[in-house]
């Protein structure tokens, strides 16, 4: 027997684990929690050597035509950032009354997330962002309510269509190139590429195709809420990034669908009153630095999957989701602490992750984004000055205590992430970026007890409705034509 | 060839207005399904471009044009992951319909969404 099992073997087996083990959790129901994380860890296991290889594996399964593969660092980052987010969520759940049903999906979940992270053709690309959809409706809706179906439906539907436009896309550059590899990118005409990317920029939550994201987001429940926001809007990402980095010209094109969904989505967050929304939009802001910045997305990747994970959890504890309501009530000092600390992170704060990865990616961008940019992250230390002025100290005789141990886990394991992901960047610490850190923050601050906290200005929800969402995806495409085009 | 062609994107075109203007969430299920068989039509189209011969492996070779597999195979699975969607929606709008017997989309987009 030899000692070392190829990295093949074991990506293979990795990628085909979390699948076994959700369909046994059927079986077992007993072992579904341990299994799970399990898994988890050896996801996180597989992603770490990972991160310092430029190109680790590249594999053709099945002869030509069959299923690409290629693991890389940038691999390494989003399946990190999987494989913690899931190991938190499975802590924070350890407790709960929650059935083998909802592991195995989550586990589901993980596996074809993880899939999406490691494969190079359209094709296999499709097969897992369906089934992440299937597995996400499932966990979306697991609550049964009404509410929580028609919430799940909605997706399902928004993500249905948005994929058979990405459908048609990959024929027409199969037509074009006669495979469907990433690579054969270079003779797509520019209707396929605008299809293709109307449908992962709809997945992945970007710009006005991703405003199906806030009440998704926001009525889930708490832990299907972390997952969603911290990894699974990722997988519309992932593949963009992957293509804007083997093909330097797509990058106009996604950078300034980066930028506008940066600005987007924080101009929505700065002004909305409820936690779980504010948080929500407040992604589909960050996913705009990721596809600003493509060579160092995978770093922000991972800093934005802890916190929001963290926030999530965080905010499934306060005891209201209105703002105004929380000014009010002062929550105990250990929970603020844990949601200041995430908070502060993503407003970039030096000693946390968020700093070096902010630092990083506004470092790595085109000049003509430097200011939509440093303006988006403005925003970002003004929204979350929400979560860091929230009253705490002595709290109401009859507030309800965290008698959740998992969830002080799952903050320890989120909040540890960060401190330790700063090992990837060291180089951040330089007294020019964190004199500008802190100025930012110390400015976003200001503005927000000066003028944000006082505008009472509600913005509308219109362009949220189902019709305008499905409706949106056809100005979305025939402003993506003329963008390749251009 | 083209005829055809213009004739699958109508149907296309039609299932994704039909998922917009039809208020029922039936009636828009079905017509996104409309949209998937034009979806479906669009990578047989492109599968017969060289063809329309059933490509499956024989012993003796004939002088015939086959169909292009790879496409064909491809939309075998979008298929299969269509039809288990739609099932997946049926069932949880059978689940609505219990409290919103119309299924009027505005109506329960009202109720749910605030």
């Amino acid at each position: 027997m030899s000692a070392v099992i190829s990295l093949e073997t074991t990506t293979l087996i990795w990628i085909a684990l979390p699948f076994l083990i959700g369909f046994s959790i059927y079986l077992l129901p007993k072992l579904a929690r341990p299994l799970a994380l399990v898994m988890a860890l050896l996801s996180l296991g597989y992603s770490l050597p990972l991160l310092g290889q430029s190109t680790a594996l590249t594999m053709q399964l099945v002869d030509s035509f069959g299923v690409t593969l290629q693991v890389d660092a940038l691999s390494g980052y989003f399946v990190l950032t999987n494989a913690v987010v899931t190991a938190a969520v499975l802590a924070y759940c350890w407790t709960s009354n929650k059935g083998g049903f909802f592991y195995a999906q989550t586990m589901v979940l993980h596996g074809s997330v993880n899939a999406v992270f490691i494969c190079a053709d359209f094709i296999s690309l499709y097969v897992a962002l369906e089934v992440i959809g299937v597995a996400s409706f499932l966990l979306i809706s697991y609550a049964r309510s009404d509410r929580a179906i028609w919430v799940g439906l909605r997706y399902l539907f928004v993500s249905n269509t948005a994929m058979l436009f990405y459908l048609m896309g990959a024929v027409l550059l199969y037509q074009a190139s006669g495979t469907f590899a990433f690579t054969g990118l270079e003779q797509a005409p520019p209707e396929a590429v605008a299809l293709m990317s109307l449908g992962l920029l709809t997945k992945g939550g970007i710009f006005v195709s991703g405003l199906w994201l806030p009440l998704t987001h926001s009525q889930a429940e708490t832990p299907v809420s972390a997952m969603m926001s911290g990894v699974v809007v990722k997988t519309g990402v992932f593949p963009l990034v992957r293509c804007a980095l083997l093909f330097p010209e797509l990058q106009p094109l996604l950078g300034v669908l980066g930028m506008g969904t940066a600005l987007l989505g924080v101009s929505y967050a700065m002004f909305e009153k409820d936690a779980k929304r504010m948080l929500a939009f407040h992604t589909v802001s960050q996913l705009g630095f990721v596809l600003a910045a493509p060579a160092v997305g995978g770093f922000y990747a991972l800093t934005h999957g802890l916190v929001k994970s963290a926030l999530f959890l965080g905010a499934g504890q306060l005891p209201d989701r209105n703002f105004k309501v929380l000014q009010k009530q002062p929550i105990s000092w250990a929970l603020w602490g844990a949601l200041a600390i995430a908070a502060l992170s993503i407003s970039g704060l030096p000693l946390l992750a968020g700093f070096g990865a902010k630092t990083l990616t506004l470092k790595t961008i085109q000049p003509w984004q430097v200011i939509g940019m440093n303006v988006a992250a403005l925003g970002t230390a003004i929204s979350f000055a929400k979560f860091i002025f929230l009253p705490h100290g002595k709290q109401d005789a009859n507030a309800k205590p965290i008698n959740n141990p998992g969830f002080w886990i799952a903050m320890g394991v989120l909040l540890g992430g960060l401190v330790l992901a700063n090992g990837f960047y060291l180089e951040a610490y330089s007294l020019k970026s964190m004199a500008k850190a802190i100025l930012t923050l110390g400015a976003g601050w200001l503005l927000y007890w000066l003028v944000i906290r006082r505008v009472p200005l509600k913005l509308p929800r219109m362009m949220e409705q189902f019709d305008n969402l499905i409706g949106t995806m056809s100005l979305m495409l025939t402003l993506l034509f003329w963008m390749v085009l251009a | 060839m083209l005829i055809l062609q213009a004739l699958v994107f109508a149907t296309i075109f039609c299932g994704f207005f039909g998922i917009i203007f039809k208020q029922n969430l039936i009636m828009k299920i079905l017509s996104m399904d409309v949209m998937s068989t034009g979806v479906i039509a669009l990578y047989v189209l492109i599968a017969a471009r060289g063809g329309f011969f059933t490509p499956i492996l024989e012993n003796s070779e004939r002088a015939v044009d086959y169909a292009d597999p790879v496409p064909q195979a491809v939309i075998l699975t979008a298929i299969v992951i269509g039809f288990s969607i739609q099932a997946l929606m049926l069932v949880g709008v059978m689940k609505l319909s219990r409290d919103n017997p119309t299924l009027e989309s505005r109506e329960i987009e009202k109720t749910y969404s605030q």
